[in-house]
């Protein structure tokens, strides 16, 4: 007699985990490379990354396969990605999510209020940098004003960007068990469903049944 | 020039007209600033556009191409009648108190003797006394004497006819004149710098005695910082006229005349006579220079018995004329059969390119010498490479002209001298050897040489003799070294062997060879002069006597006497080239005896008057100079509309000599060169090509806005000879001009463009007319008429 | 020793002589100019040419004005390439002033040409690299002026040492003064901390009628980039890997089975 079988509630589809993956390693490489062109202390990951002049030639690239990934992600996510009276709760309770008190906070959908934050952030902040970004990998046909602001504004909105993905980063690896086999292989447990994202398992659940 | 550019830092006021030395000669540019700097000299710009010197002049003043001599002429006016002048110095050193002939006058345009086409020159003489010297009034009141007749020739140049003729303002001819008389002071000097904005004129060699003439009223020739000064166009310009160009023979000897076959003739037509007691007269000298030039050419065959050979020398028919525009006209009309051309592209620097290129199309045999294949070696092709700049230009296939492109050296491919417009003979040494099989001119010509003498030899034939006889005394007889040439032309003393010190050493007994006589000296026993690099300055004047070796007998500023009075004083004595200490003349080689008391001869040795000349009656067109209208003029001439152009302008008559009119062309073109570029050579160089690489059309801002043109338009420019396409470079730096009560727009052309090189575009010549200065033949480049039209 | 170069205007005729020692010192490729409507070689610098003579031509003074002057590096005492450019070693500031670029260090982006507050530097298409006049960098090291002064033929360009230049500069304004351009003066602007590259003026309180920006400064955005931004990245960075290490470290990871559940009574039956 075999164990009976573990219950897999699917989570990310392969499309979405592909998605996932293809702009979690663009953003890894352009932060790498944009961090070495960004301070002469870190200069030596663009070193370790085939030096100074290859990363300026594909730091921009890995830029717009990040930009484009966010966008497909946008295609994909962002009709979910509006906050309900739930989240607009939640997100007044951050500390109890903070301190693990679950029990002080309304349920969430298939995204809790901080992973829309962190999609609208993303959003938010690609845009930024794409369009700053532009600017400044053509700097011989772009109007010195913009060039001038895009300076400024393309590391701001990376420090906004990394930020919030080195905390996302947290979330899917050490401070949620689990939740990376989700974007790795796609599924989740029922328990770890109903206690993350209950109003999300109650519709699998109710869907289910039928 | 008379003095030479680093003496033109020495001037207190530096009139550029008819020149852009900023653009042209930069580098002896370098003086004019120096001047401007160290000396506070005002430096004053008179030109038809606002040139690079206009931009670093303390004033600019705008002029009708072509109406220098109206302007000159109101200097004259003004100086005279504002006692602006160095008094003294007129009295003493000009021949302003001259008396001329009875019957000498000007009306209508012309002056006394004019009849049928013609003047007879017999009114313009000096009056002389019984020992066949010109009679004088040193008091200079007497009605007949030459500064009471320049006084009333110029009396008509009044501020306002000059604005009226030249389109300036009278304030503004005012405000010049005041600058430029300030050198009229003893102790001031001004200087004349002048290009081809003079020279290229129906009346270039008249413009150029009128600059004389204000220098001679301020006293500046013979001043440091003084005198006329022609800037030379190309690095060796002036050698090749020192060595006989037209119809010179070295040294500005003349070309015999069909009517002198003796050589007595010839000498006695050509040895002056002196005009007063005190001159010292020294072309008198002219059998001395004669003789040793025979000997130079025909060596040991040149004997007493044989005239030295005078018979040898080619004669030119009396009357006759081998200037450009009447041998190109002669070559279209199929009078020659061939021509060599070296160092010379009349394609695209002849007037009338298409006369140019038709006149080329009739000759059996075209030799060209050059460094790249320039447009004249590529005439046969012009319609294959420009078809749409000749479409009346003939095929190649129709063409039965043989053409020989031989690869010469270029100049740093050889040693040799360069004459610069300082008069400086420069020698230079060779930096690389020529490529492949390009070869050094005299190696080119001493080939020719002697394989057609190889064939008189041979087969024998008509005139024979000169080639025959011809001394020809080189190591390699092939290729001659420019130091043999150089020693031969210094010359020699035939008795000992030895190299002459100066022309002084030189005889008419045929002892002595010498190849130039203003050029001996310049390679004396001591060995080369010309290769000196000295950099002493006794005079403190900027002289450097011991740098190269100026002509002749290294006399840095030509008529030095004069910069000291009758008595020996300088005018200004912290400026003196010259000092008499008792004995002899110190400091610069003096233009005088160098033993001579200051009292003793009159200044001017080199003229049979002993004295400058403000009358010159050797002129063609009058002794004093007149404003004409160029031969197309959108003006009638204001002075004197029934004498418009100049009375004995040269034209030539073939189905593409065409004059055009105000109605059909309204506009005054100028054509110049750029700094960018040297004439039509550097267009093969890659630093120039990109320096100045399109061709274009500078049009003044209001006539542009008139037709709708801006900057980068194309238009089209047509003269009665052609046309030619370019964009457009709209510019406040040519201003509308008030002539005769109407406006003129003046239309600038740089040059330096054609159908072979790196960079291509028209021809301008294509525009210009043949019409020609009567006195040199010289073509009139600037100040014709045009249209212009937009076309996109 | 800061060495600098004076450019006296009012003694340059625009004979393009030191456009041309330049090219054929730095060894240049030649390119055709492109007409802009002036006597200009091409309208702006180029990667493959770093010193252009601009003609700027007006009416002042009640007449025509044809003001030429030479453009090229400042060489600027507080340089916005250099406090811009994020490639150690691409940007060097030689103890004698000069500012120096260094292809080999050099990564593209262009960021220089984004600081320089006169628009200088250039890229080149083909090397991806940024270019600009070095103050011939390899003449000045062996005791010899740079190509332009040598070949400046109205000594408008002088070399040397820039206090005796500013001295020589400053005579000359006064002459010029006396000689009536009341307006004269030295252009040695103080928002780069001055330029070793000194140019005396006409019109000195009018430097844009010769293409020279009025005040010029390091820009706003490349010292925040510089400065206050690098504080601010890293306190986020280090604060963010800080925080939640200490928060995990408190925490620990979420439990369902530790931190209650809020809707335990809804127990999934399949399991059964």
């Amino acid at each position: 007699m075999s164990e009976p079988e573990e219950i897999r509630i699917p989570r990310f589809d392969a499309y979405e985990r592909v998605m996932h993956w293809m702009a979690a390693l663009s953003f890894g490489y352009a932060t790498l490379t944009g961090l070495a062109i960004w301070s002469p202390k870190l200069y030596w990951m663009g070193t370790m990354l085939g030096g100074g002049f290859h990363i300026r030639g594909t730091h921009p690239w890995s830029g717009v396969v990040f930009a484009v990934m966010i966008g497909v992600m946008f295609r994909r996510w962002a009709a979910g990605m509006g906050l309900d009276a739930d989240d607009r709760v939640w997100l007044t309770r951050l500390h109890k999510y903070a301190t693990h008190d679950h029990g002080a906070l309304p349920p969430s959908g298939r995204f809790n209020a901080g992973q829309k934050m962190l999609f609208w952030s993303q959003v938010a902040t690609t845009l930024a940098l794409f369009a700053t970004g532009v600017v400044l990998w053509f700097p011989e046909s772009m109007p010195r004003p913009l060039r001038l602001a895009s300076i400024a504004l393309h590391p701001l909105a990376a420090i906004g960007s990394i930020t919030s993905i080195l905390v996302h980063i947290y979330m899917g690896t050490a401070a949620v068990p689990q939740s990376m086999r989700a974007m790795l292989r796609g599924y989740v447990v029922p328990e770890w469903a109903r206690f993350h994202h209950p109003k999300w398992y109650r519709a699998w659940r109710a869907s289910h049944r039928s | 020039m008379t003095n030479g550019w680093t003496d033109v830092s020495n001037a207190d006021v530096v009139l550029v007209m008819g020149g852009n030395p900023a653009e042209n000669h930069p580098v002896g540019f370098r003086f004019v600033m120096e001047a401007k700097r160290l000396r506070k000299a005002k430096i004053v710009c008179v030109d038809p556009r606002f040139t690079r010197t206009a931009a670093v002049s303390d004033l600019y003043v705008p002029i009708r191409s072509g109406t220098d001599i109206a302007f000159l002429g109101g200097l004259i006016h003004y100086a005279l009648s504002e006692n602006k002048y160095q008094r003294k110095y007129v009295e003493q050193h000009t021949n302003a108190s001259f008396l001329i002939a009875e019957g000498f006058g000007f009306s209508e345009g012309h002056f006394s003797g004019w009849q049928d086409g013609k003047y007879d020159k017999s009114t313009w003489q000096y009056e002389l006394d019984g020992q066949g010297y010109a009679k004088v009034d040193p008091t200079l009141e007497h009605p007949r004497c030459v500064f009471q007749l320049m006084k009333k020739h110029y009396s008509r140049y009044t501020p306002e006819v000059v604005a009226n003729i030249c389109g300036c303002t009278a304030e503004e001819f005012l405000k010049a004149a005041a600058m430029i008389t300030l050198a009229a002071a003893e102790n001031k000097s001004g200087t004349v710098l002048y290009a081809l904005g003079w020279t290229h004129h129906s009346f270039a060699v008249q413009l150029i005695h009128a600059a004389a003439m204000v220098q001679l009223l301020m006293g500046n020739i013979g001043m440091p910082g003084g005198g006329v000064n022609a800037q030379r166009g190309h690095a060796n310009i002036q050698g090749s006229t020192d060595m006989g160009a037209w119809n010179y023979l070295p040294g500005y000897l003349k070309l015999p005349r069909a009517n002198q076959t003796a050589l007595v003739d010839y000498l006695k037509a050509n040895t002056p006579k002196p005009l007063r007691p005190n001159s010292l007269n020294y072309w008198g000298n002219t059998p001395k220079f004669m003789t040793s030039l025979l000997k130079a050419y025909y060596g040991p065959n040149a004997t007493a018995a044989n005239s030295y050979g005078y018979d040898w020398l080619p004669k030119i028919a009396e009357g006759a004329d081998h200037s450009w525009g009447t041998f190109f006209d002669e070559m279209d009309a199929g009078k020659m059969e061939g021509l060599i051309s070296f160092g010379m592209n009349p394609v695209a620097n002849g007037p009338n390119t298409p006369k140019m290129i038709r006149g080329l199309s009739k000759l059996k045999w075209l030799i060209v010498a050059e460094n790249f294949e320039t447009e004249t070696a590529a005439f046969w092709r012009a319609k294959e490479l420009a078809d749409k700049e000749y479409p009346h230009s003939l095929k190649a296939e129709d063409i039965q002209t043989e053409v020989f492109l031989l690869p010469a050296a270029c100049f740093a491919e050889k040693d040799g001298s360069f004459v610069n417009s300082s008069r400086w003979l420069q020698w230079k040494q060779v930096a690389v050897d020529p490529p492949g099989e390009a070869r050094r001119d005299q190696e080119i010509i001493a080939d020719l040489f002697l394989a057609i003498r190889a064939l008189y030899e041979k087969e024998g034939g008509k005139g024979a003799e000169p080639l025959l006889r011809m001394q020809w005394n080189y190591a390699r007889p092939h290729a001659p070294t420019l130091r043999e040439v150089a020693r031969e032309v210094n010359g020699v003393d035939l008795a000992t062997g030895k190299q002459l010190n100066g022309f002084g050493e030189l005889q008419a007994d045929g002892t002595t060879a010498c190849g130039n006589w203003i050029y001996s000296g310049s390679w004396p026993e001591a060995g080369n002069q010309m290769a000196r690099r000295g950099q002493v300055d006794p005079t403190g004047l900027g002289l450097y006597p011991e740098w190269a070796w100026s002509w002749p007998a290294n006399r840095r500023i030509l008529y030095n006497r004069a910069s000291t009075d009758e008595q020996g004083k300088p005018w200004d004595a912290t400026r003196a080239p010259l000092r008499w200490n008792g004995q002899r003349w110190a400091g610069d080689t003096p233009d005088y005896k160098a033993d001579a008391k200051p009292d003793s001869l009159a200044a001017f040795v080199m003229l049979p008057e002993g004295v400058a000349r403000l009358f010159a009656p050797d002129l063609v067109e009058g002794p004093f100079p007149e404003h004409y209208e160029p031969a197309e003029s959108p003006v009638e001439n204001a002075l004197h509309p029934n004498a418009n152009a100049n009375p004995l302008l040269r034209v030539y008559r073939s189905d593409l000599d065409s004059l055009g009119s105000a109605k059909d062309f309204p506009f005054v073109a100028i054509t110049y060169r750029l700094t960018e570029h040297f004439h039509y050579w550097t267009k093969h160089t890659s630093s120039s090509a990109e320096l100045q690489s399109n061709f274009f059309v500078e049009v003044p801002e209001e006539l542009a806005s008139e037709k709708g043109i801006a900057s980068g338009t194309l238009v089209r420019v047509s003269s009665a000879r052609g046309e030619l396409e370019g964009p457009a470079l709209v510019t406040k730096r040519l201003r509308t001009l008030k002539v005769s009560g109407r406006k003129v727009y003046q239309i600038g052309l740089p040059i330096h463009w054609g159908f072979v090189g790196k960079v291509h575009g028209p021809l301008i010549n294509k525009l210009t007319p043949s019409a020609y200065d009567p006195n040199c033949g010289t073509p009139e480049y600037k100040g014709f008429l045009v249209n212009l039209e937009k076309i996109g | 020793m800061t060495v600098a170069k004076l450019i006296d205007t009012t003694l340059c005729i625009g004979c393009k002589a030191c456009e041309v020692a330049c090219q054929e010192w730095n060894d240049q490729e030649y390119t055709l100019g492109t007409f802009g409507g002036t006597y200009q070689t091409m309208p702006d610098l180029a990667h493959n040419f770093w010193n252009l003579i601009k003609f700027n031509e007006m009416e002042r003074d009640g007449g025509t004005s044809w003001l030429m002057s030479k453009y090229q590096c400042m060489h600027c005492a507080e340089a916005g390439c250099l406090a811009a450019c994020p490639a150690p070693g691409a940007i060097v500031a030689r103890p004698n002033g000069t500012i120096d670029f260094v292809q080999d260090n050099c990564i593209g982006c262009g960021y220089c040409i984004t600081g320089c507050p006169f628009d200088v530097p250039r890229l080149s298409p083909t090397t991806k690299k940024v270019y600009k006049c070095s103050l011939c960098s390899d003449r000045t090291a062996v005791g010899l002026e740079p190509a332009c002064i040598k070949t400046c033929p109205t000594n408008c360009l002088t070399f040397g040492e820039r206090d005796e230049l500013v001295r020589i500069a400053e005579a000359r304004s006064t002459e010029l003064k006396a000689d009536g351009f009341a307006d004269a003066g030295v252009y040695n602007p103080q928002g780069v901390g001055g330029t070793n590259v000194l140019y005396v003026l006409k019109h000195a309180s009018e430097p844009e009628q010769y293409g020279l920006p009025k005040d010029p400064q390091i820009p706003l955005s490349v010292s925040l980039w510089k400065g206050p931004m690098k504080w601010l990245g890293t306190l986020m960075f280090w604060g963010t890997i800080l925080g939640t290490f200490v928060h995990f470290v408190i925490y620990g990871p979420q439990d369902p089975a530790k931190h209650g559940h809020p809707e335990k009574e809804d127990e999934p039956s399949e399991r059964a």
